[in-house]
């Protein structure tokens, strides 16, 4: 079996649990371990009580090692997972544990680093006054919190600039100075929340070689953001999430190359490349050759103007049916100039999946 | 607690970062800097001031007299009145013919210091008769070289004050002066060193830390804090927070400890600098004022449990502010609405006197209504009305026997001792079904009678004691007209009465059946006290520290002979009580130990009782068994003081003071001899009836309450236990820096109301509401998503 793991929305949940386990297998025990997680927020008004479901069943595990990314788009639930794993909300059903305690537990959340999408220093503090009292919130002694200022402000580029209060810090330092606080009680697990968000480019790449530094010192990071291509340069693992789904998790070289969305061109021409190629390979001889095949599954498109007749398109054919059809092709006597296999990268798939969702939603009120 | 602690101390930096702090911190010590110049020199009393006049209406009758009467010529009140400026003089001819004649106090005093001034009218053969006070003799006993100016002007003063008894308050012989950066104010304080570090501790400063702790920095301080939770609450902080290993409800209460830490700032510089002050420039070294800082704290944080809440709920510091403003109106308006039925439905109604004649209970009340018991329907009946803003005062009832009590109603009587119109003696007798009957005209300005044995009765007024007999009293009973009728009757034999009379009845000197039996030139003036042996035979008077013991004349109408008097030692302007037991006199004055005294001798028998500040004398009795006393003290409290066991019977025996009995919050004590009991006038207008020998309860009255007293206690009384009292905080610091349970209050300046400070039912309701708010916070905060 592969191993990418994908779940559409139309998949049940327990298909998908039992992929992430079969994926999870050998590999120990996960740090985060969610289990078909339910959040539904209420909220009361004159017209009456209103439900609204931020988690539907949502499962997934993060292990040791891992950079997790967490995708999705606005309202998809992923703050309240994250919320959940951090223990601000309270789950409405199903389980989730860190390290294997239960969320919430103050001996879970003495090994998180956590950095919040926007991040809010009290205006008296200096960057290092900062660090001592989220030292001290950690419950960290005095020696250990001087000496690991001293490192981790190092890491995070703010040396010199410690005792600078931080009315004065730019963006990007108030962003760094957060992923220093997240760091200062050396947690196993860091969750950072959009740590690049409203950073110009160079602040973004300061952040972005900090969260590598902290991977390759093999840092368990759960990291959320909007920004895909942040992702795929930092995360080993993404879960993509739309309206409290789970849609799709897994590595990210496989989650962006799977199958499904990877298309195969072939253009095709006569053997001696004639002036007139159309003229010498009618349609039907190509179709003939992939009467095999799917309707659905291929297309053909003529190519005036270049030197090939045709465009053959193989729609998220499988290796052997790709043979299968070049085979044909060449028994045909129907030369092939070009043949691309061509994957989708993770943004094709995030928007796919996500389309592919909404679309579902917006037929489930018919269907049911 | 590492954690927690963090947040604690990060709260006190982020307050020392605030603006606001620090304007606040300007304003504190400009404050404190403009209190600094202030200082105070001491110096002796010899200006005269309207206030000082005890008895204006008898100075201006004695000095009247002295212009009038041929025979007062020479005397000291012809030659002071003979010295005064001509106007004035004018003017007191025309009272000494019997004009109606108004003369402020104002100018009687200035016309007295222009005397003082100029002691040309002094003489010492017209003085030598006079009663002189201890200072006056040592004055004059000294070498006129000796004297400073300041001295000369005291001797004056004093001179004057003996010429004219009765006139005059008692003052103490120092005053203070305050000064301000080296010059003196315009007024200076009659008072000693020691009453002015009580008025200081007493009145100014906890005035001072009420409004500026109890109302500024309360308010500023919730302006300033209000926004903590809110913040706190704010998704880029909060989120953070709970995402460390802390406890949610800790986390909150640490971040309520530490948003009391803008108020204990500016509040500690506060207090401190003005106990520096009190203590650099007045002498004042006041540890107890340290205790406004928790206390104000303790104030704050009732107030800051509400913006907490409020926060919590709607995360907006604005609503939070107003929240909280609309929760302290509701405090002052709950206080003020428990203000107005202490003082329009509890106050009136509280039993301030008892009398028993058999088995008929009778009291005063604050309101000057006389009420009789009445067993059957479990009520006070109203002899009297009592009344909030009534202006009469009634005389404390007396039992002349078993079927009879004698009282009096004052006129207009409340704040001015003489009242309006004619006095009479008022018996109320079993027969007439204890209907008021007028009986002899009494003297002017009555304010308390005595039973002199079995037969007599004596009447106390602004100076002078008279003496009746009992059944003169009964007999005229119901023989004379109403009040009302005797004024008009008055008013028309005014012109036949000669103006010697008149001016006679103005000092309060004798009437038809009374006689004065003080002897000459003697007057019992405030601060005074009367214990009258129970057969009559002696009485032992207290006035102005000066006790004296007057022996009985032969037969009426004779004034009574002095045998012994003593001059205590202390400050004369201490009030004070004193009861005679047996052959034993008890005198308690106030922050002076109790001393036991022989009857006859006023020698002291025993050693001195020392009582802590709170036990304020405020009424002794005699407990019948001719050694112990009943005490009444400023907490309310009643003890037993009487000798030791083991020196019973021995001559110098040592007397001690029991421990607290009966009920709390006595108001009054009288003993019933006839049946052995003690009664204790308790919690408004409940009695406690106690066996002498055992103290056993043995008649427990609690009567059925009046409709507005039933919503008192059932409506009121809970919403102030409910709704926290914070303006009664006031009295807890109040109490806290004087170091008294209670403040004595001056109604008439014949006799003294105690009020106790409210102390524990502010702390309690309020530290009740505090963790009510506090519990609610946190368990909302814990059980929320955020």
């Amino acid at each position: 079996m592969s191993e990418v793991e994908l779940a559409s929305a139309l998949n049940d949940t327990n298909s998908l649990m039992n992929v992430s386990r079969s994926s999870s297998a050998g590999r120990g025990d996960p740090i985060v371990d969610v289990r078909d997680l339910r959040k539904t927020y209420s909220s009361w008004s004159v017209r009456g009580r209103k439900n609204i479901e931020a988690l539907g069943g949502v499962s997934l595990q993060a292990h040791a090692g891992d950079v997790f990314g967490l995708l999705g788009p606005n309202g998809a639930g992923k703050t309240t997972l994250i919320k959940i794993l951090l223990g601000v909300v309270k789950p409405s059903g199903g389980s989730a544990s860190l390290f294997g305690q239960p969320v919430g537990s103050t001996a879970a959340r003495s090994r998180v680093g956590y950095l919040p999408e926007s991040l809010r220093v009290d205006r008296h503090h200096t960057a290092r006054s900062a660090l001592k009292f989220y030292g001290r919130l950690s419950r960290m002694s005095s020696a250990d919190i001087a000496r690991r200022s001293d490192e981790i402000l190092e890491l995070v580029g703010l040396r010199g600039r410690d005792q600078e209060s931080v009315r004065r810090f730019s963006k990007g330092m108030y962003q760094r100075l957060g992923l220093a606080q997240s760091l200062m009680h050396d947690p196993d697990l860091l969750v950072l929340d959009e740590p690049t968000d409203g950073l110009d480019p160079v602040g973004r790449n300061e952040v972005r070689k900090v969260i590598e530094r902290l991977r390759d010192l093999g840092k368990t990071i759960f990291l959320n953001s909007h920004i895909l291509q942040e992702v795929e340069l930092v995360c080993s693992r993404v879960a993509i999430m739309a309206n409290g789904q789970l849609l799709a998790i897994g590595p990210i070289d496989e989650l962006a190359s799977t199958e499904e969305g990877s298309n195969v061109l072939i253009d095709v021409a006569t053997d001696n490349s004639a002036t007139d190629p159309l003229a010498n390979i009618p349609l039907a001889k190509i179709e003939s050759c992939l009467s095999n095949a799917d309707r659905s599954k291929y297309s053909i498109t003529a190519r005036p103007g270049t030197n090939a007749n045709y465009r053959v398109v193989l729609i998220g054919c499988d290796q052997t049916a790709v043979d299968e059809v070049v085979d044909r092709l060449r028994a045909a006597n129907i030369s092939i100039v070009r043949l691309e296999n061509k994957r989708p990268t993770l943004e094709d798939t995030f928007m796919r999946l996500v389309d592919q969702k909404q679309d579902d939603s917006s037929l489930t009120p018919q269907d049911s | 607690m590492r954690p927690y602690l963090a947040v604690i101390a990060d709260s006190f930096s982020a307050a020392l970062s605030s603006r606001i702090l620090w304007v606040a911190f300007v304003a504190i010590w400009l404050l404190l800097a403009c209190l600094a110049p202030i200082g105070y020199r001491e110096d002796f009393t010899t200006q005269f001031r309207g206030q000082d006049f005890h008895n204006g209406t008898r100075m201006k009758a004695m000095l009247a007299q002295g212009l009038v009467d041929p025979k007062a010529k020479d005397e000291p009140i012809g030659r002071i009145a003979a010295a005064l400026p001509d106007d004035l003089r004018r003017q007191l001819q025309r009272v000494g013919e019997g004009d109606e004649v108004r003369i402020r106090l104002s100018v009687l005093a200035d016309a007295l210091n222009e005397l003082i001034d100029n002691p040309s009218w002094y003489d010492e053969q017209a003085w030598s008769p006079t009663l002189r006070l201890r200072e006056l003799r040592d004055l004059e006993a000294a070498p006129e070289i000796n004297l400073t100016k300041s001295l000369k002007r005291r001797r004056e003063r004093l001179r004057i004050e003996a010429a004219l008894p009765g006139v005059f308050e008692t003052r103490s012989s120092r005053s203070i002066y305050l000064t301000y950066a080296g010059m003196d104010f315009p007024a200076n304080l009659a008072v000693d060193k020691t009453q002015f570090q009580t008025l200081i501790n007493q009145w100014v400063l906890p005035t001072i830390i009420n409004w500026l702790l109890g109302f500024v920095l309360i308010f500023l301080g919730i302006l300033v804090t209000a926004s903590i939770v809110p913040d706190m609450l704010q998704p880029g902080s909060l989120h953070l927070l709970l995402s460390k290993p802390v406890s949610r409800s800790l986390l909150l209460l640490s971040k309520f400890i530490g948003g009391c830490a803008f108020v204990l700032l500016c509040v500690t510089q506060l207090v401190l600098g003005l106990y520096l002050v009190a203590g650099f420039r007045l002498d004042i070294w006041n540890v107890r004022l340290l205790w406004c800082i928790p206390v104000s704290v303790f104030l704050f944080s009732v107030f800051y449990s509400v913006s907490t809440f409020a926060g919590l709920r709607w995360r907006s510091p604005i609503l939070a502010i107003g929240v909280t403003s609309i929760f302290g109106a509701i405090c002052l308006v709950t206080g003020v609405i428990g203000g107005l039925f202490d003082g329009l439905v509890s106050r009136p109604e509280q039993l301030q006197h008892l009398a028993i004649a058999g088995d008929d209970l009778f009291a005063s009340t604050r309101g000057g209504g006389l009420v009789r018991y009445d067993a059957t329907s479990n009520r006070w009946k109203e002899i009297f009305e009592s009344d909030a803003m009534g202006q009469d005062r009634i005389v404390p009832p007396l039992v002349i026997n078993q079927g009879s009590i004698a009282t009096a109603r004052v006129r207009d009587g409340r704040f001015n001792p003489f009242g309006s119109g004619a006095l009479d003696l008022l018996v109320l007798n079993e027969t007439d079904n204890w209907t008021p009957e007028p009986s002899l005209r009494l003297p002017t300005a009555t304010s308390w009678l005595y039973r002199a044995g079995d037969d007599h009765l004596l009447a106390l007024n602004t100076g002078d004691l008279s003496i009746a007999s009992q059944d003169d009293v009964l007999a005229a009973a119901g023989k004379r007209d109403s009040p009302e009728s005797n004024a008009a009757k008055d008013s028309t034999t005014t012109v036949e009465n000669t103006w010697l009379s008149k001016l006679t009845t103005m000092m309060g000197g004798t009437t038809e059946g009374f006689t004065s039996v003080l002897p000459e030139r003697m007057a019992v003036t405030p601060p005074r006290g009367i214990a009258v042996d129970p057969n009559g035979d002696f009485l032992i008077t207290f006035s102005r520290g000066r006790l004296t013991r007057l022996d009985r004349a032969d037969r009426l109408g004779q004034r009574w002979r002095e045998t012994a008097a003593r001059l205590l030692d202390g400050e004369a302007s201490r009030r004070g009580v004193l009861a005679i037991e047996g052959n034993v006199v008890l005198l308690a004055r106030a922050e002076e130990p109790i001393v036991l005294i022989d009857a006859a001798s006023l020698e002291p028998i025993a050693d001195e009782i020392d009582i802590s500040q709170s036990m304020v004398p405020i009424a002794v009795v005699g407990m019948g068994d001719g050694a112990s006393f009943a005490f009444l003290g400023g907490d309310g409290r009643c003890r037993i003081i009487g000798p030791s066991k083991t020196d019973v019977g021995s001559d110098s025996s040592n007397y001690k003071i029991g421990d607290p009995f009966g009920p709390s919050d006595v108001e009054a004590i009288q003993l019933d001899p006839k049946n052995k009991k003690l009664y204790l006038a308790h919690h408004i207008d409940q009695v406690v009836a106690l066996a002498t020998n055992d103290l056993t309860v043995t008649e427990q009255i609690r009567p059925r309450l009046s409709s507005w007293r039933w919503v008192d206690r059932m409506v009121i009384s809970p919403l102030r236990m409910v709704i926290p009292q914070t303006g009664e905080l006031g009295e807890t610091i109040a109490a806290t820096v004087s170091g008294k349970s209670a403040i004595s209050i001056n109604s008439n300046a014949e006799e003294e109301e105690l009020v106790r400070y409210k102390i524990v039912r502010p702390i309690v309701s309020c530290a009740a509401f505090i963790l009510v708010m506090l519990t609610l916070s946190c368990v909302y905060f814990a059980t929320r998503d955020f």
